[in-house]
């Protein structure tokens, strides 16, 4: 299983500005301190090895989107974000390669920063394209259809050329769709959010779980987040704030920290969490320190066997 | 997930309560503590300060029952001040940034000059 992000920023696309590419060239320049590299290829190692994450990348901007590639079938897609743009044209590329004109969407809710990215999904357009949506809720469809209302959009959702089907799901209950078996959970979020839980043929488990506060209130009930987490190779968290600001000033915004993210994934005793749904006003290197700090978290509080944290960025790939 | 206990060791001192519990606050103990911790918060009448140095580490549950406790004591007009943390809760109290919603003193006395 390969599960790869193409929109990782939370609430609002985001892009780096002139400034900000700017000074990471000014960063990288002074840290060479006059070293001279052969061609781009070298120099790219140089930035790859040498430099910190935030100093000479980017994590990204677009609203959340998620693939899961199974090698086998149709397309799995979490969420519609901003980043489904750039994954619709690269699927495109990979039907143009042989693969099977079909995407199977999971929608973890229908908050615009999770669906707006559905009216530039190229696929859509074209006559032979078969789309499912799946959704826990039973508006999703309402939803798209309205974001492509004449108010808000010139194309309308009648107009799109692609055999589009909409199918709602109730947590609890196991689905083959496709390769990979899928089910779901609800969560606490402004008009419910719901995690996935996608297993592949050779038992590899990759959970999406965003857009979800775990509410101080409520902590014995987390005990079904645990489970829903059960030993899963990936868990791709929302965590987009602080824990004090989660409980504090943001409490009932309908998200998560990093903090909470580590404690139920190591109860799930979870392999790998992937933090997830960054906070628009964050800098790369404001990401870059919760990442730090999301690890040294996790080696603090570990109890058995370790648990790795990822930072998600738009472009990274986990390989499972 | 409850079960666990942790031990609590309960003082009056210049009308602040002290409350030091000793162990780890995580899955197990996180329960009994939040429980514990919330009657020492209702029972303050000015002030509760939570002694830490006798707490090993916390989890999340842990620093969410501290949030309770923040507002039963709101409730009955006191406040909690955290004191003595060792160096991994001083820590996790950073990571969290529970260093920000929560006064932390160096010392007993720091706690109690408010
Ligand atoms: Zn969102
Ligand atoms: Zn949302």
């Amino acid at each position: 299983m390969q599960v790869r992000f193409w929109g990782t920023r939370g609430s609002l696309p985001v892009a780096a500005k002139a400034a900000t590419v700017r000074d990471k060239v000014a960063t990288a320049l002074v840290a060479a301190d006059g070293r001279r590299f052969a061609d781009e290829a070298e120099a790219r190692v140089y930035l790859e090895t040498e430099l910190d994450f935030a100093a000479a990348h980017t994590y990204g901007g677009a609203t959340s989107c998620v693939e899961i590639d199974v090698g086998e079938g149709a397309f799995i897609v979490c969420d519609m974000g901003s980043g489904l743009r750039e994954f619709g044209l690269d699927s495109l590329g990979r039907c143009a390669g042989g693969h099977t004109r079909e995407w199977h969407f999971f929608l973890s809710h229908l908050h615009w920063d999770h669906i707006m990215g559905f009216p530039f999904f190229v696929p859509a357009f074209v006559p032979g394209s078969k789309i499912v949506i799946h959704a826990g809720h039973a508006d999703a469809e309402t939803a798209l259809r309205r974001q492509q209302e004449e108010i808000s959009f010139p194309v309308p959702f009648d107009w799109l050329k692609a055999d589009i089907e909409f199918r709602t799901l109730v947590p609890g209950q196991d689905y083959a769709i496709g390769a990979v078996t899928v089910s779901l959970i609800e969560q606490h979020h402004s008009h419910l959010s719901y995690g996935y839980r996608f297993r592949d043929a050779a038992a590899k488990v990759a959970v999406y779980s965003t857009d979800s506060e775990h509410k101080i209130d409520r902590m014995e009930g987390e005990a079904d987040v645990v489970a829903f987490f059960g030993g899963a190779d990936l868990v791709v968290c929302d965590t987009m704030y602080s824990l004090a600001d989660s409980v504090s000033m943001k409490e009932d915004w309908g998200h998560s920290s990093n903090i909470v993210a580590v404690d139920l994934c190591h109860e799930a005793a979870a392999k790998r969490l992937a933090l997830f749904h960054h906070e628009p006003t964050y800098s790369d290197a404001d990401i870059e320190r919760m990442h730090r700090e999301s690890i040294r978290y996790e080696e603090l509080t570990r109890g058995a066997a370790p648990l790795e944290v990822l930072c998600a960025y738009d472009g990274l790939v986990v390989e499972i | 997930m409850s079960g666990g206990t942790l031990n609590w060791r309960i003082d009056e001192r210049e009308g602040a309560r002290i409350a030091a519990p000793a162990g780890r606050v995580d899955e197990s103990t996180a329960t009994a503590f939040t429980e514990r911790l919330i009657g020492e918060a209702g029972a303050a009448r000015t002030m509760l300060v939570l002694d830490l140095s006798g707490i090993a580490y916390m989890s999340s549950r842990g620093l969410r029952a501290l949030t309770l406790a923040q507002r039963e004591a709101t409730r009955s007009g006191s406040t909690i001040v955290l004191a003595r943390p060792n160096e991994t809760m001083r820590e996790i109290l950073a990571i969290s940034r529970y260093d920000m919603i929560f006064k932390v003193a160096d010392t007993i006395e720091d706690a109690l000059a408010g």
